[in-house]
């Protein structure tokens, strides 16, 4: 699929826009490019990874976790997210947790895999509520991040598209209108 | 050392209409020297992204903050991960925004033409004539008979694919097989002709991508990766088409880093004498010397350089005794339309990447019956029908995974594109105080929308729903956005504008300057008014015909 079409797919499955997108604002200059800033611990990334496998966990084909998704947070906080966002996102791994304390007793890597996806239910409610009512100036939600990120890296991941969908790096032709069942594989 | 820099033509540029002349000139035997202003780019061999699959792009083709930064303007734009090498760094071509002008730019071999939007059509007497009808700007020219076998001959080496349609508004040209609308494009595009009796059509779009192998080159792989260059020269840029051509004449020598400074002037011929460049890497000051000089740099690149060549003759800038060079700058103004979600069709997914949509030739004030009150000329439309994953869900895990590996429903987006009305006070100066790093002056741009555009685009977003709507899109949504500034639409046209009298135009009918005869300006500097296509296959066409009569202006022995 192209790009506009994954991250229009992702804005609307987060209720929301693209998190560290592009500016449109001509004459406004990009001042608070996030570079440098707080970095990620290996715990981080094993946290994160164990996050995106609750969004998306292995089924028949790999989950987040085997498309190294943690780790593309990471990368994408790092690089892509402004100073204010990319704070956002570190206290969201805090805030996470603590949630899970709160829902289930203890953190979330001791958590089992039914009380993870309890707890990110929740929380996916919750952010979908909190962008409905927020103005522009607050502060993005984590888990909007969160899912944000788990679903751009997981579906641009090799195993992510391989093995979900028919990808053809030279498809060689077009049809505009190929029969489709359901448990066809999608052209992507 | 004269000798040495001595050739028949030189061309200032190798963007589209550069590889144009650099092609045409050479054809004809003349040594010919290109300069342009940045790095080489070999076909292929430069294209570092053109293969990387979509988990190969670190960012997976997003933008960083590295890049939101250094090309902060140029992100506004269609710069990307995979692409940003081919847009220009802004913090070191800086340039003064009299008022928010987004200038996106390619300083390398073969310019924007690696990743222009290839979408091509041809105008006609309504674009030709509107200016004289409606006093807007002065009158062009030349008319559609004049360019017409021109639009054939550039159309023919170049390959644009389309469909023949019979529009007056939107002539036919010499194409190559249309590629096919998909399911919902054409359901959409059979209500429109049953339920508007105004005679409006969507169309498959005319695209520089070639449905066939032609003149070595394709067929294009359905990958619409286009924008990083293509390994199979699946469609049209100088890299891949005109520049292999000119090189394999033996006539032509390309100089990259080669930034134009001005044109040198001989008082007593009355005639340019040749061109004065800086080298970009070593600051040192050439200049080249010939008998033909083509100015295709682009159009506020052209017009700068003019500007920048002051002698006592011309103390305000080459060819500009009638203080039009610099005024009535354009562009097409848009991101207005609408868009919305299909319940049909479930039965039917669609295969490859079509590096194309659909077209809405222009259906306002095109005769007596459409004639609208409320703004003059028109705009197209451009956009299309796709069917991805399914993204509305509120599952988590092992059910959001199921549902969004599934498709979900069809979509339509419609985009439209409205032509500028010529403004003698839009306009491109040379600031008088701000220098770039080789020591040029900065360009000083000052444009804005005015009454008829914004006025046009209440049209051109309640139309767009309108035919949406007929074609049964549901949920339909509409935008405009009007921080979509003038430059954002990358046809930035005018500035050295084309007409019969020397007192209000710059360029004759042969895009020759009125003043100084050997001197040839076919980018968009040239062109008199916008019309609402958009118009690169119109540079390639009045290049064509410019190096064909100065080369045989030449042969008479008048230059």
């Amino acid at each position: 699929m192209d790009r506009r079409e994954l991250l229009k797919m992702v804005a609307l499955a987060t209720g929301g826009i693209v998190i560290g997108g592009e500016f449109f604002l001509a004459g406004c200059k990009n001042e608070n490019a996030g570079i440098g800033g707080a970095t990620f611990s290996n715990n981080d990334i094993a946290f994160l990874d164990e996050v995106a496998e609750t969004i998306i966990p292995k089924t028949t084909t790999a989950g987040a976790k085997e498309a190294e998704v943690g780790k593309f947070m990471t990368v994408m906080v790092n690089d892509c997210y402004d100073e204010a966002d990319q704070k956002t996102f570190h206290e969201g791994i805090k805030k996470l947790d603590e949630a899970c304390n709160k829902m289930h007793g203890h953190g979330f890597m001791k958590a089992d895999a039914a009380h993870r996806k309890e707890l990110l239910t929740s929380l996916d409610k919750e952010a979908k509520e909190y962008v409905k009512t927020k103005k522009k100036e607050d502060p993005n939600h984590y888990f909007q991040m969160m899912k944000q990120l788990t679903l751009i890296g997981y579906f641009t991941s090799k195993p992510g598209i391989e093995q979900n969908f028919n990808y053809q790096a030279v498809p060689g032709k077009f049809d505009g209108a190929v029969p489709y069942k359901k448990g066809d594989k999608l052209f992507v | 050392m004269a000798n040495n820099n001595t050739y028949d033509a030189i061309v200032v540029g190798s963007g589209i209409s550069g590889g144009w002349a650099a092609m045409e000139l050479c054809k004809k035997g003349l040594k010919t020297i290109v300069l342009e202003r940045g790095r080489q780019v070999e076909h292929i061999k430069d294209y570092p992204t053109t293969n990387l699959a979509p988990w190969e792009l670190l960012h997976r083709n997003r933008n960083t903050n590295k890049i939101k930064d250094d090309q902060h303007i140029q992100v506004r734009g269609f710069c990307n991960e995979a692409n940003s090498h081919f847009f220009v760094n802004d913090k070191e071509h800086p340039y003064v925004q009299k008022k928010p002008y987004d200038w996106i730019r390619g300083y390398h071999v073969g310019g924007r033409s690696l990743m222009w939007g290839r979408q091509c059509y041809r105008w006609s007497d309504l674009d030709f004539e509107a200016n004289a009808k409606d006093g807007h700007g002065v009158d062009w020219p030349i008319r559609y008979k004049d360019i017409a076998p021109w639009y054939s001959y550039v159309e023919r080496f170049a390959g644009i694919s389309g469909s023949k349609e019979g529009l007056p508004q939107l002539p036919d040209g010499d194409f190559l097989p249309p590629m096919e609308m998909n399911a919902l494009e054409q359901h959409v595009s059979e209500s429109i002709k049953q339920k508007f009796s105004d005679g409006r059509r969507m169309i498959i779009g005319r695209v520089a991508n070639l449905t066939k192998g032609w003149n070595g080159r394709g067929p294009c792989q359905y990958r619409n990766l286009c924008d990083r260059g293509c390994p199979f020269s699946g469609y049209f840029s100088s890299n891949s088409a005109t520049l292999p051509v000119a090189a394999s004449t033996g006539n032509l020598t390309l100089r990259p880093h080669s930034i134009g400074m001005e044109i040198i002037y001989d008082k007593e011929k009355r005639m340019a004498k040749g061109v004065r460049i800086i080298d970009e890497l070593s600051n040192e000051v050439i200049e080249y010397y010939a008998k033909i000089i083509f100015l295709n740099a682009s159009t506020l690149g052209s017009t700068g350089i003019l500007l920048n060549s002051k002698s006592d003759v011309f103390p305000n800038g080459m060819g500009n005794s009638s203080d039009q060079l610099g005024r009535n700058l354009m562009d097409h103004h848009y991101h207005v339309g609408a868009g919305g979600r299909y319940d049909g069709l479930k039965d039917k997914v669609t295969f490859g990447r079509r590096p194309n949509g659909i077209y809405v030739a222009r259906f306002r004030n095109i005769d007596e019956k459409t004639k609208r009150s409320d703004y003059l000329r028109g705009f197209g439309y451009q956009g299309g029908a796709s069917r991805g994953m399914n993204w509305n869900s509120d599952e988590m895990g092992s059910e959001l995974k199921e549902q969004m590996t599934e498709p979900g429903d069809w979509s339509f987006w419609l985009g439209s594109w409205g032509e500028q009305l010529p403004h003698l006070d839009n306009r491109v100066l040379l600031s008088k105080t701000e220098k770039d790093k080789w020591g040029l002056p900065q360009l000083e741009i000052d444009c804005e929308w005015k009454e008829n555009e914004i006025a046009m685009r209440k049209d051109m977003m309640n139309s767009a729903a309108e035919m949406l709507e007929a074609g049964g899109i549901k949920d339909i949504y509409t935008f405009n956005d009007e921080k979509a500034y003038p430059g954002l639409c990358i046809h930035e046209m005018g500035t050295a504008r084309m007409g019969n009298d020397p007192k209000t135009s710059v360029l004759n009918k042969w895009n020759q300057l009125h003043e100084v005869k050997n001197v040839f300006n076919t980018d968009g500097a040239c062109m008199t008014s916008s019309a609402c296509q958009n118009p690169s296959v119109t540079y390639m066409a009045l290049t064509a015909r410019a190096a064909d009569y100065a080369v045989s202006e030449l042969k008479k022995g008048n230059l």
